[in-house]
């Protein structure tokens, strides 16, 4: 057993205690009160929210990996046309932020809620999860395997079924349960939509009745929720295959007959995704540009892509840790540090953000409300989705090139930094791009947890919903978007970069 | 025992001295940090010529009253906050019943009519807001003479509300103070299956304006809003009443508390209720002003004028009750 430098260590246990935090916060509520608390669970309302959380979260974890995984296989193992630009289609619903995606829905057709309208836009907005990370495995596959199939005789969905599958299930398992917790957590989209889960339960209890007890029970039965979701993807999720990355050049699958229902499917999940709520954004910007305060704009601005490159390099750095800890190390501790920080990742922002409030105002006075207490709550809010990111990449740097680099004189720690790190390096730069551009589209925490007077797009958007100006909203929604877009665009660039390395 | 009772002679005047909040009132203080739950292009403008007008600095945090009201709640007695400026009475409530809100000055309080502030006199109103049938004259010819009439099987799935809305709860807690639980529940009852329901107050307009139901119970400064926005011209709703007292036209307000006491925060409080801070609000956002101006040249209708119920605004504090009713009744 390699003994763990002792800076992994520092970054990993630190970053789990912080995470301890919300559920420290959410014990204290509860012990406050009990009996309420009880009560609240045993209602017969929270059987019916049960059901339809768990039917939200099932029915857009299943299409969005359907969706994910098959624009992934498309764009970079078939030989349909215009693969790049799909890829790109692909990626954009990503620096779409839910809600302002459902607002893009309902003005175009008023009336759009309930189930298959939730079910709809949360499946659009999740699916470029699924996509990014089935592409990035799917980049650093060989597919020797699925020549050797071919050449077996097998035909291209045996192929796919009992030889690629297997390979990319790992990423496909692990987006998926990112997409599950993000479904689980959701507000903004789902209350504009009229649905019914128990994060607007949650929400609505700190809202209406500013009842702290219920919202803390009905976390606590969220929380629960998580750990079963959590359980089930690891027990399907399959082991990650190491690459040598010497990797023969290879073949793209002929489609076929297969090929024009295939090029519609990805113009339509791209129109449907993309298209439609980005130019009814444009057509309220035009109405509102006249209105727009170009000062107050870049201020907003400025505040959003300092706060999203300051968290993106802060979770970077815990989570890369946690996944070498974790995952080169084999270590239990790291294990179980990773799966903390995933079982609160559906904690409703809200409810993170009132911990922080609770715990910054009280104990940590000379922190709160500065730009220090929203990146921990960034940290805790956003570190799986890093941890999604970086374990492909660490996991996929064969353990014999650093054992190599230890045969010849270079101790463990040092390999780490200069074998494993640089092999790795692209891939962490993207989970760190995909982590930024959840940042800029987080709203609850930032305005609990902001520096008083800072604002971001984020914010800004929200403000200007709250007065029922949407043609003020929309420009803030819009530059959120491009923002947001460039990660999202370097993130589909770096995977295809890979990819061509080996198509050659 | 005379040092005994010279020294609890004393003590006795520390302590009077120490409870005269006045005696003990910061004027030092030159900046203070607001709270506020209402939106920031509405009352910065306002907050602006206060810091103009007096020298003293204003840090404002903008976000929901809900949320405020919570957050404070967590801050507890360390909240940074001086002043909180929440849009319903709800979430002042809430804050007063943790013990965070200071009493306010009588000098403040005898502004406004009683019955738009705290029974306690630790927060006051503002501003004040009335419920309205909101509908399309196409759709609907006749506006219901009370609000209880929309429980008729005629109305099913023609009217939206906003369950999960503090002015509509606001209401709902009114209906129960006024007509009693259970004619409350029935109507709450009937209102699962006639509403259509929506997330706020903005969206049940937007989708009577767009044709998607014929009417909705909201309040009337959305519509003004809107409006001003898109032209009076170009909207095809209009607002209607229903008839003298009905519960369903209740008179609500904005409203503001000190969280921790000094002379910048109360002559910030002071100023909402000036003449300035009172038009501001009646042009900008169309509110009711809640203090007496005389002939101030307004296009709304003067607040006495409104066939509003007899009711006193801290009256509404059992919201507990009222909730539970709602969730009976299964609307959220």
């Amino acid at each position: 057993m390699r003994r763990t430098p002792r800076l992994l260590v520092v970054l990993g246990v630190s970053a789990a205690l912080m995470t301890l935090l919300p559920i420290g916060y959410l014990a204290i509520r509860l012990l406050q009160g009990w009996e309420a608390a009880v009560a609240e669970i045993l209602r017969p309302r929270t059987l019916e929210l049960l059901a339809n959380t768990g039917l939200l979260v099932i029915s857009v974890s299943l299409s969005a990996l359907v969706i994910g995984f098959s624009q992934a296989w498309l764009v970079s193992r078939s030989n349909i046309r215009f693969a790049s630009f799909f890829a790109i289609l692909a990626t954009i619903p990503l620096a779409i932020p839910s809600y302002v995606m459902a607002l893009g829905y309902i003005s175009v057709f008023p009336g759009f809620s309930g189930f298959g309208a939730s079910w709809l836009v949360l499946t659009l907005a999740t699916s470029p999860l699924v996509f990014l990370a089935v592409t990035a495995a799917l980049a650093r596959l060989d597919s020797a395997g699925e020549e050797v199939a071919r050449s077996l005789g097998q035909g291209k969905w045996q192929v796919l079924v009992s030889v690629t599958w297997p390979q990319v299930r790992p990423a496909a398992t692990a987006s998926s349960l990112l997409v599950a917790l993000y479904v689980l957590g959701e507000f903004g989209a789902i209350a504009l939509l009229r649905y019914d889960t128990f994060t607007r339960a949650i929400y609505n209890a700190y809202r209406g009745s500013f009842d702290r007890t219920s919202a803390a029970a009905l976390a606590v039965v969220l929380l629960a929720i998580t750990l079963l979701v959590i359980w089930f993807e690891r027990r399907y999720r399959g082991s990650y295959v190491q690459s040598s990355r010497s990797l023969s050049k290879r073949v793209r699958v002929e489609l076929g007959g297969w090929k024009i229902p295939a090029t519609l499917l990805l113009v339509a999940v791209g129109g449907l995704s993309a298209l439609l709520p980005i130019s009814s954004l444009v057509s309220w910007s035009i109405a509102g540009t006249s209105k727009i305060d170009w000062s107050v704009l870049l201020a907003a601005l400025w505040g959003s892509v300092q706060l999203a490159v300051a968290a993106g390099l802060v979770i970077g750095l815990f989570g890369t840790a946690i996944a070498l800890w974790s995952i080169r190390y084999q270590s239990r501790l790291g294990k179980l540090i990773e799966n903390l920080s995933w079982a609160i990742h559906a904690i409703p922002a809200v409810v993170v953000g009132l911990a922080l409030v609770f715990f910054g105002a009280n104990l940590t006075p000379w922190i709160y409300q500065t730009s220090w207490l929203l990146l921990i709550a960034y940290l805790i809010l956003f570190l799986p989705n890093a941890l999604a990111g970086l374990a492909t990449p660490i996991a996929q740097v064969p353990v014999m090139l650093e054992e190599v680099s230890q045969s010849l004189g270079t101790p463990a720690s040092k390999s780490l930094f200069k074998v494993v790190l640089p092999i790795a390096f692209p891939g962490l730069v993207a989970a760190v791009a995909l982590v930024s551009l959840t940042v800029l589209k987080e709203l609850p925490a930032t305005l609990l947890l902001r520096p008083t007077e800072v604002n971001t797009l984020a914010t800004r958007l929200w403000g200007a919903t709250e007065d029922l100006a949407y043609s003020q909203a929309a420009p803030y929604a819009l530059l959120l978007v491009i923002i947001a877009g460039l990660p999202a665009l370097a993130l589909n660039a770096q995977a295809r970069k890979a990819l061509s390395e080996v198509l050659g | 025992m005379k040092k005994f009772v010279a020294i609890l002679a004393a003590t006795t005047a520390a302590l009077a001295l120490v409870g005269c909040a006045d005696q003990g009132l910061d004027t030092e203080k030159n900046s203070i940090t607001v709270y506020a739950g209402r939106s920031e292009s509405l009352v910065q403008p306002l907050i602006d010529s206060f810091v103009a007008e007096t020298g003293i600095e204003v840090e404002v945090r903008y976000a929901g009253s809900a949320e405020l009201a919570a957050q404070i709640l967590e801050e507890g007695q360390n909240s940074p906050a001086d002043v909180f400026f929440a849009q319903d009475s709800g979430a002042l409530g809430a804050v007063a019943k943790a013990g965070l809100l200071v009493d306010l000055p009588a000098s403040i309080l005898e502004q406004v009519p009683a019955s738009y502030s705290a029974a306690a006199g630790n927060w006051v109103g503002v501003s004040g807001r009335v419920r309205v049938f909101n509908y399309n004259p196409e759709k609907v010819s006749v506006v219901p003479s009370s609000v209880f009439d929309l429980a008729d099987s005629s109305w099913q799935g023609r009217v939206g509300i906003a369950p999960t809305n503090a002015s509509f709860q606001a209401f709902v807690t009114a209906m129960r103070v006024l007509e009693g639980d259970d004619k409350t529940l029935a109507w709450l009852k009937a209102m699962k299956i006639n509403a259509v329901i929506y997330e706020k107050n903005s969206a049940i307009l937007e989708a009577v304006e767009s044709g998607e139901v014929d009417s909705g119970l909201i309040n009337h400064y959305y519509w003004f809003a809107r409006g001003k926005e898109l032209g009076f011209e170009n909207l095809t709703s209009v607002l209607g009443q229903f008839d003298s007292s009905d519960v369903g036209n209740l008179i609500n307000a904005a409203g503001v508390g000190i969280i921790k006491d000094s002379q910048a925060a109360r002559d910030f409080v002071e100023y909402l209720l000036s003449e300035t801070g009172q038009l501001y609000f009646a042009e900008e956002t169309s509110e009711y002003p809640l203090i007496d101006l005389v002939d101030a040249g307004l296009d709304l209708t003067p607040l006495s004028d409104i066939p509003s119920p007899e009711i006193d605004l801290s009256d509404l504090d059992s919201l507990d009750q009222t909730l539970k009713l709602i969730r009976e009744a299964g609307l959220i």
